[in-house]
């Protein structure tokens, strides 16, 4: 007599399982009619097969040296007369030009080192490469490798202003930085 | 007025007796202080041939002769009328007696024809008039261009006469940007004939001649760099000879052995002076001074070098004198704060640099011997770069006196200012040192 009972039981409780299990959902009474809404636009990721974006610095680097040069992107700096000190106005500048060359690491930098008329030929080819050398081991000094600064002197024999005053003479005590290799 | 007074070398008046016929080794005279210039009889030319052609280049030779002459401090021309009150002259039969009576102490005839192809054939014969003596006899064959050539080098024959060395048949290097951009050049001592040596777009410099005006040492940043060449300008062959740092200002030694420069090749990368030899190729460092030293000039002894050195203060140069190894360095130009650029005078007895005052470059001679100095240059403009003639009589030198940067000479006494050029921009003219 148990052991029926516990059968039944037991097929009662699993035929009731099933039932459950195989329960059909409930009939849901469709919902009153409303104002059509938008389908909900759903963001589908798909892989594209698309160029990587260059980052500035290589867009930058694509052009010419030509190109590079011509925006002029190292500034000059300028000398007293009969001076190769760096001045206290060209340290900024000096500081800019270092983080630019930080910033392009490949760029290799002549720096060309002029003077005004004023001087005589000989002293003033010494003169220039003094200060084209006053700015090398600055901005090597501010960490610019000196493996990709090279110095030239032109003394003053290329001036930049033709005039013959001071305003001239003064931009022509310079040093100028051409990129030479990128 | 030409002065009557020379002054340059030494002492002794010695004749040496020649040969009769094809005197080779002739008389020598030597120029003392206070002998008067020596009078020279040029009178026209024999031409044999009837073409306008030929007389135009008969003139041309004697006018340069004339110009030489004129030119050369030493010798002055009989004026033209003297010619009148005496006889033609006659080549074949001399009479010597007619040109004593004018004064004459030198003799100069010439005879000019054409050959077969059309080139000048042109004979010159030179004699002392009171001992009524053949000297020395030239014969020239040239085309067109090289009858100002012949003119010069007979002027070279008298110069000879009186143990100098060659002057009107050599040649001033110099700078000129008039194609562009600087390059060198060459020109005959009085301004003709100016020809280009070096053809690159970039930059060359500081041109240098050897001793025997065949090669020329320069500074060209055609690799992108102030390097160092010497270039033999009749082979057309090229060499570097330096090329770490900056390297200019070459100097050959006299004896054409030797090429002092200035180059920043140490380790501290300072101007500093060195000696290359040209027969090793050794290049040996003269100075060892934080100082910029620069602009080495050779005495003609070759045991000595002026230069230029700011080590008593920066942007303040001075000349100083060291020995060609280097040592016993002593200071020679003093008065002022600003001196640079020495040119040792081949006659060994001064040393003509520039003084800068204010904004005013001015040439000034030393006189070794006596210790004195002579402001040549008086222009309130800036006057640099002098180099000396190879007979210590004429300096050339660059001067923006007219507006515009030019080559200038000048005589060793400051008299004969001349303008050499006007295309474009010239400087840095070399005549020997």
């Amino acid at each position: 007599m148990k052991r029926f009972l516990i059968y039944s039981l037991a097929i009662i409780l699993v035929f009731s399982l099933a039932v459950s299990c195989k329960k059909k959902p409930k009939e849901v009474p469709p919902p009153p009619p409303q104002a059509q809404e938008q389908p909900k636009v759903e963001k589908v990721e798909q892989p594209v097969v698309k160029e990587p974006s260059l980052s500035e610095e290589e867009i930058f680097l694509q052009r010419s040296l030509e190109q590079i040069n011509k925006d002029k992107p190292l500034a000059n700096i300028y000398f007293d007369y009969d001076r190769a000190l760096i001045r206290d106005d060209a340290r900024p500048v000096l500081e800019t030009n270092a983080s630019w060359l930080t910033r392009f690491k490949t760029i290799k930098v002549l720096i060309e080192g002029h003077c005004d008329e004023r001087g005589t030929e000989e002293y003033n080819m010494a003169l220039g490469e003094k200060r084209a050398k006053a700015a090398m081991d600055y901005l090597a000094s501010l960490g610019v490798p000196s493996s990709r600064l090279r110095i030239i002197s032109y003394g003053k024999s290329q001036p930049i202003e033709p005039g013959h005053n001071e305003s001239a003479w003064q931009k022509n005590r310079r040093d100028q930085f051409l990129v030479i290799e990128k | 007025m030409m002065t009557k007074k020379l002054i340059t070398g030494l002492v002794l008046l010695t004749l040496a007796a020649a040969g009769v016929l094809q005197a080779q080794q002739e008389v020598l005279l030597k120029i003392s202080e206070g002998m008067p210039m020596v009078s020279v009889a040029l009178p026209p030319f024999i031409v044999r041939a009837a073409s306008p052609e030929a007389q135009a280049a008969a003139q041309e030779i004697l006018q340069a002769l004339s110009d030489d002459i004129k030119y050369s401090r030493i010798f002055q021309l009989l004026p033209k009328e003297y010619y009148g009150y005496i006889r033609p002259l006659n080549p074949d039969n001399i009479f010597f007696k007619d040109w004593d009576s004018i004064q004459a102490k030198l003799l100069v005839t010439g005879e000019l024809s054409a050959d077969d192809s059309g080139r000048t054939v042109f004979s010159g014969k030179l004699y002392d008039v009171k001992s009524e003596r053949f000297i020395v006899g030239k014969r020239y064959q040239t085309e067109k261009s090289g009858l100002r050539l012949i003119a010069h080098k007979m002027a070279d024959e008298l110069m000879k006469l009186y143990g100098e060395k060659p002057v009107f048949s050599t040649r001033v290097a110099f700078v000129s940007n008039r194609d562009g951009n600087d390059e060198i050049y060459m020109m005959d001592y009085d301004g003709a004939n100016q020809a280009r040596i070096t053809f690159n777009k970039v930059k060359d410099y500081m041109p240098a001649w050897s001793p025997d005006q065949r090669t020329i040492a320069f500074t060209s940043y055609k690799r992108g760099n102030a390097d160092l060449y010497l270039r033999n300008i009749y082979e057309g062959k090229e060499t570097l000879i330096a090329s770490k740092g900056t390297n200019y200002a070459a100097a050959f030694s006299p004896d054409g052995k030797k090429l002092a420069f200035c180059s920043t090749m140490s380790e501290d990368g300072n101007a500093e002076i060195y000696v290359l030899d040209l027969e090793t190729m050794k290049v040996k460092r003269l100075t060892y001074n934080s100082a910029i030293d620069t602009a080495p000039s050779w005495s003609p002894t070759g045991r000595e070098i002026a230069f230029t050195s700011d080590r008593t203060g920066q942007g303040a140069p001075q000349v100083y004198i060291m020995d060609a190894e280097g040592s016993n360095v002593r200071k020679a130009s003093f008065g002022g704060n600003y001196f640079d650029s020495p040119a040792w005078s081949p006659t060994g007895d001064r040393i003509a640099y520039v003084s800068r005052v204010e904004n005013i470059f001015d040439l000034y001679v030393l006189n070794l011997r006596t210790n004195q100095t002579t402001k040549l240059t008086e222009s309130n403009a800036r006057n640099e770069t002098p180099s000396w003639s190879p007979d210590g009589r004429h300096i050339v030198f660059t001067s923006n006196m007219s507006g515009s940067v030019q080559i200038y000479t000048i005589d060793y006494d400051g008299t004969n200012l001349r303008r050499l050029t006007d295309r474009g921009e010239n400087k840095l003219a070399n005549w020997t040192n």
